[in-house]
């Protein structure tokens, strides 16, 4: 406490501070449970978003296995070098009590049968049944990114929101609580002092 | 290579001209594995299944590219090989118009070929991949398929087939249309010429109506698949190939513009509707082209039962021969993939 100095100015600014890291406090508490129940909301989503991908994986599989023993790995690799094309996708923001979140904003990658990059003539029903499968796992997975991507800024935010939390409730502000406690003491202190000294020097002008 | 020069040459054709090639034909018909092989495949483990491709006729191609691939990749090209050797038999014992016809017919893999180079070099594929996925049955070989893999461009592929009947679509592709315009292309232009052909004979006859079967097949599958994912009739008057036996151009364009349930009604009255008839309600679209597929064969085989000595024999041959080969496939591939008897069994196409 050395470094305090024990004003009645200090006190009142201090006072003025601890008025503000209360309010902030609170805000940020509230901002945290706030943000764990978005999170909690996004939580369910990717559940849902992740077994959706993972069930699509596996009908992919089975599609593309089945694709694989009637069209055979060479009609498989034939039709694979039609479809090198890349998913397109943009990454926008949103923000979500004051975090910013990437949003992927993705074009659709299920195609319909005659906009694909293979013919129809020479391909069969299996073909379109595997590659749509797919499409739609490449669909499923950009999803989960995104929403992984949304999770894990959040939890970035309600980790550092926790801290900010818990170093204003058990140092900031005890810390100044201490400090405007002993710059009162040390006022009623030099208060009583005073009265001491001054009734001190009273006495010595009446004895004389 | 010109189709329409080949065609040209092919009026007139006797019987007598098959004799030689249908009992080659008969011969190498005998050696396909018969319907009651299956079931007993389908009960075997995967091990036991390349076992018996490896006691069977297979053998050859299995030990030739024993040491280059293993497991089902091996087995896939062996299939793939055997395949390919097949059908160059049969167009090296031939001769004459027999031999024309046959290459004429097979060129469908050439189209394969072609496609899938181009599809290579479109997409900066390594020549090792492209090459995987050749067959060499067609009239263009190794050694050209090579050749065409070594140039540089789609310009330099395309310049090749200068006065080729295929040179148009290839020019098309230069000039920067849709992949799958251009293989369709590719195949309507390798129908219509082989469809165009005027019948002056009978066995030519039986070749020419064959072909506008299998465009009957083909423009059905097309506009079932195209209905089912809600193209337009424009869109899939875009894949009919003209020249049908009964789906001609203006049957497709009416066909195409009904709604699902109609279609379905209305395709009674096919030749190939009595086959679908009793399970096309409900079934998924991979399984009316199988039961297509089955039906094709069935016909084809009973016309050339009733049409010995013509190109049908010849034709049937080539259609189980690739029915065998996707039979096997479909069963080892099933096996390693875990898929229960029936599943495999559905996929089946045995005559």
């Amino acid at each position: 406490m050395a470094e305090v100095k024990p004003t009645r100015m200090e006190l009142i600014k201090l006072r003025r501070r601890i008025k503000l890291s209360k309010r902030g406090h609170a805000l940020l508490k509230m901002k945290r449970d706030g943000l764990i129940v978005e999170f909690r909301d996004i939580l369910e989503q990717a559940k849902e978003a992740i077994g959706g991908m993972v069930e699509k994986y596996n009908k992919a599989q089975e599609k593309l296995a089945l694709a694989m023993a009637v069209e055979g790995v060479v009609g498989i690799k034939s039709i694979a070098l039609s479809c090198a094309t890349e998913p397109e996708f943009s990454i926008k923001k949103k923000n979500i009590m004051g975090v910013v979140v990437p949003v992927v904003k993705r074009e659709k990658v299920r195609k319909m049968v005659q906009e694909r990059n293979y013919g129809v003539i020479g391909t069969t029903a299996r073909i379109d049944e595997v590659v749509s499968a797919y499409e739609e796992l490449v669909d499923s997975v950009l999803e989960v990114a995104e929403i992984e991507t949304t999770l894990k800024r959040l939890l970035e935010e309600i980790d550092k929101t926790k801290r900010r939390v818990n170093a204003l409730e058990y140092r900031v502000i005890p810390e100044m609580e201490n400090a405007a406690r002993y710059i009162a003491f040390r006022l009623e202190e030099m208060d009583r002092e005073n009265i001491v000294r001054l009734k001190k020097i009273k006495a010595k002008m009446e004895t004389k | 290579m010109d189709m329409p020069g080949i065609f040209k040459r092919l009026i007139g054709t006797k019987p007598s001209e098959w004799a030689y090639v249908v009992s080659r034909v008969r011969v190498m018909s005998r050696k396909l594995i018969p319907a009651e092989e299956y079931n007993k495949m389908l009960n075997m483990e995967l091990d036991e299944v390349i076992r018996f491709l490896e006691e069977s006729e297979y053998k050859k191609e299995i030990d030739e590219l024993g040491f280059k691939y293993q497991g089902l990749t091996l087995i896939d090209y062996a299939l793939s090989l055997n395949l390919s050797r097949a059908y160059s038999k049969l167009i090296r014992i031939s001769k004459g118009t027999p031999r024309d016809l046959i290459s004429a017919y097979l060129r469908r893999y050439d189209i394969w070929n072609i496609m899938n180079i181009v599809r290579g070099k479109m997409f900066n594929f390594p020549s090792e991949e492209i090459e995987a996925t050749l067959i060499y049955a067609g009239e263009y070989d190794e050694e050209f398929c090579k050749s065409l893999m070594l140039k540089e461009t789609i310009e330099e592929i395309a310049k090749t087939f200068e006065g080729t009947p295929f040179y148009p679509a290839l020019e098309k592709i230069v000039r920067v249309c849709p992949m799958s315009e251009f293989e369709d292309d590719l195949y309507k232009i390798y129908y219509n010429g082989l469809a165009g052909i005027k019948a002056e004979t009978l066995d030519m006859k039986y070749f020419i109506d064959f072909i506008k079967m299998e465009v009957d097949i083909k423009n059905i599958k097309t506009i079932l698949r195209l209905k089912a994912d809600g193209a337009s009739a424009e869109e899939i008057m875009t894949k009919i190939i003209p020249r049908g036996l009964q789906i001609s151009e203006d049957e497709a364009r009416k066909l195409a513009a009904l709604e699902w349930d109609e279609l379905i009604k209305s395709l009674e009255g096919y030749w190939f509707w009595e086959g679908i008839k009793d399970s096309v309600e409900g079934a998924s679209l991979s399984k009316i082209e199988a039961m297509l597929d089955r039906l094709w064969a069935k016909k084809v085989l009973s016309k050339s039962h009733s049409f010995p000595l013509s190109v049908l024999p010849v034709m049937a041959f080539i259609l189980l021969k690739k029915l065998e080969i996707d039979n096997l496939r479909i069963i080892a591939r099933g096996k390693a993939a875990g898929l229960d008897v029936e599943n495999i069994k559905e996929q089946l196409v045995i005559i």
